[in-house]
């Protein structure tokens, strides 16, 4: 028996031309980096060869690897490829999750070495729980089953609540660590139950089942609230959202951000404010469709609707509030924090957009599957785009930490003509999270709110968001200038220590390479960027 | 044997889960939180154990709670160790005295 398993593993019996264990290849690579870090340590190699290089040299192969499935893949006409027996699946859209998060990891690493944060005894320590909590983000984005997608969650979040607490003796460190885990673990329980609720009323727990389980339960009956199974599967569905709400930081579910942000060091957070929220969007996105498909009868799709729109006012909320409380910011972390807070909502308006549209368009309408993976694609874009401007903004706060040993913006003054190259960097990374025009952030925004203003069609209340999200975007403004006039207008004090980094440096070159990107969807990269995405999304809906 | 059915498993199941969440809202110890945490997280297994008996579910819920007790074991784990630490800074596990991070 247990021979039968292997060879169903290794070469897969249905006649499909990738194996499961060779879908799962870029995983695997990390899991052997992990182990070979620990086993360094045990053989007293780490003293010899840094840790490091392990654990860039194995994320190199994965994400070489992953380029290599990406290709290949795209060459065969295969829509989408289960495999685990139905446990993961690979398509287009998982294959582009994975190797932009792979790219990011290389981008943390390097940020990591650069600016020194786990030193030579620590180091092991600290890449083991980077790349551990990249597998599980891996594992989100090919959930394809719910107890999947509570492992992927659990897998990233767990690693995620010892890194916060990483810096070692520092009182900030272990309170926003032990915020961070009550309130996580609190969170997954809550989402468990919701999954144990759902799988136990739909009878089944893989995501393509769902939807038939659901026509099948609600055949002859009405699926209006009235119905206790409806209100069950609601309460299920809700409870799943709180699990959402936790890792990507919406209202109410916000509280730990800041905290988190400001106590753990400016690495892990741009790792936790990048990579852990792509990661859930990119499964929100598997698991709205897995629910909300065309064939949902009128009753469904109506509460489905609600549901939509309920999602998109707390998106507004969002936001709003992450915007509003950023204002009176003094540390660039928390700073950060809250903005992060915000983008979490204008990228949940996407998420909105597509239930709306999905649930409220008539199925079988002209461009139906068009209109809603429009909305995917504006959320791939400005993932893509704010991989580099956040992780450009957490890592020149991490550089200017190492220069002057200060996170407060009051101590950013007269940086402007001290460092050059990360004032100007900054203040690009920060002018495209705000979305100025010639900025990668714009063209983001514009993909998603074009995505939310079509959604408007068929509800109007979407425009209303649609103004909020506008309004939003100006607000956000006001705080980000707040930190480009202290490092260009104020002076730098006498009694401050003076600034050395040369544009040709390691730390130089990095800001460098992050934020000349988002210069560049000027002309074709925009075509080019959106075209990928654009592919990526519709092979989620090619299948349906 | 055949008058316990699924539904005095669901409702405690649910006592569970309602007495974790309170326990997550009112404790201010953070050990106290965690244990909580733990029945939340039990409610949900005898969910899914109930329904692997007697729903279409089937094998399908048992492995769920098999691998829900391992990850449980795991956050268990990071858990204690991060309320350890906490403990060494502040001489409490009091989360409420966790103060320095605020505005």
């Amino acid at each position: 028996m247990f021979s039968t398993l292997l060879n169903q593993i290794l070469s897969d019996s249905t006649g499909q031309p990738f194996g499961s264990l060779q879908l799962f290849g870029p995983e695997l690579t990390l899991s052997a980096g992990i182990v070979l870090m620990l086993l360094a340590r045990l053989c007293g190699i780490d003293r010899r060869l840094p840790t490091h290089w392990i654990a860039l040299w194995m994320t190199f192969i994965a994400f070489s690897l992953g380029v290599f499935q990406f290709v290949e893949f795209s060459r065969s006409d295969l829509g989408t490829v289960e495999y685990f027996s139905g446990l993961m699946v690979f398509d287009r859209f998982s294959a582009l999750f994975r190797l932009g998060l792979l790219l990011f990891l290389i981008f943390t690493i390097t940020l990591t070495v650069i600016s020194g944060i786990p030193d030579r005894d620590d180091a092991p320590d600290f890449y083991s729980l980077l790349m551990g909590a990249s597998v599980g983000m891996l594992l989100m984005g090919g959930a394809n089953h719910l107890l999947m997608l509570f492992l992927g969650v659990e897998m990233s979040s767990v690693p995620s609540y010892a890194m916060v607490g990483f810096l070692k003796g520092r009182k900030a460190s272990s309170e926003a660590a032990l915020k961070f885990v009550v309130y996580g673990a609190g969170a997954a329980g809550v989402m468990l139950y919701g999954i144990s609720l759902i799988a136990g009323l739909l009878g089944t727990a893989e995501f393509p089942q769902i939807a038939i389980q659901l026509q099948t339960l609600f055949a002859g009956e009405s699926a209006a609230l009235s119905n206790p199974a409806i209100r069950l599967l609601m309460l299920g569905i809700l409870m799943l959202l709180v699990g959402f709400a936790f890792k990507l930081s919406v209202v109410p579910f916000h509280f730990w951000t800041p905290d988190v942000f400001q106590g753990a060091s400016a690495e892990v957070g741009g790792f936790l404010s990048v990579a852990s929220k792509s990661a859930a969007f990119v499964l929100l996105v598997r698991t709205v469709l897995a629910f909300v498909t065309p064939a949902s009868s009128a009753d469904l799709g109506q509460i489905y609707l609600t549901l939509g729109l309920g999602i998109g006012v707390i998106a507004a909320i969002t936001a709003t509030f992450g915007n509003l409380a950023a204002y009176s910011q003094t540390n660039m972390k928390r700073l950060l924090a809250y903005s992060t807070i915000a983008h979490s909502g204008y990228m949940l308006m996407a998420i909105a957009a597509l239930i709306v549209l999905r649930a409220g368009l008539e199925p079988g309408s002209t461009g139906y599957d068009d209109r809603c993976a429009r909305a995917v694609e504006g959320l791939l874009y400005y993932l893509a785009v704010y991989f580099f401007m956040n992780l450009g903004a957490f890592a020149i706060t991490a550089l200017i930490r190492n220069e002057t040993f200060s996170e407060e913006i009051e101590d950013y003054a007269g940086l402007g003509f001290q460092a050059p190259i990360l004032a100007i960097g900054m203040g690009m990374c920060l002018f495209s999270l705000v979305g100025l025009p010639p900025l990668g952030g714009f063209v983001g925004k514009l993909f998603i709110f074009a995505a939310v203003y079509d959604s408007g069609f068929v509800h109007p209340l979407m425009w209303g968001i649609l103004a909020i999200g506008g309004l939003n975007t100006v607000f956000s403004l006001f705080y980000y200038i707040r930190v480009m006039k202290t490092m260009y207008l104020q002076e730098r004090p006498a009694t401050a220590r003076a600034l050395r980094v040369p544009a040709w440096s390691y730390s130089g070159a990095f800001v460098l390479i992050l934020t000349l990107p988002l210069l560049l969807p000027l002309g074709t990269a925009v075509q080019l960027v959106s075209g990928v995405a654009k592919r990526a999304a519709m092979s989620l809906f090619a299948g349906l | 044997m055949d008058t316990v059915g699924l539904n005095s498993y669901l409702l405690v199941a649910a006592m569970l889960f309602v007495c974790g969440v309170v326990c997550m809202a009112v404790k201010r110890n953070g050990i106290g939180i965690l244990m909580g945490v733990e029945l939340v997280l039990n409610g949900a297994n005898l969910n899914l154990v109930a329904f692997a008996r007697y729903t279409v579910l089937g094998l399908d819920g048992q492995v769920m709670a098999l691998f829900v007790i391992v990850l449980a074991a795991a956050e268990a784990a990071i858990a204690l160790a991060i309320a350890l630490n906490f403990y060494n800074n502040h001489l409490t596990i009091d989360v409420d005295r966790g103060s320095e991070l605020q505005g």
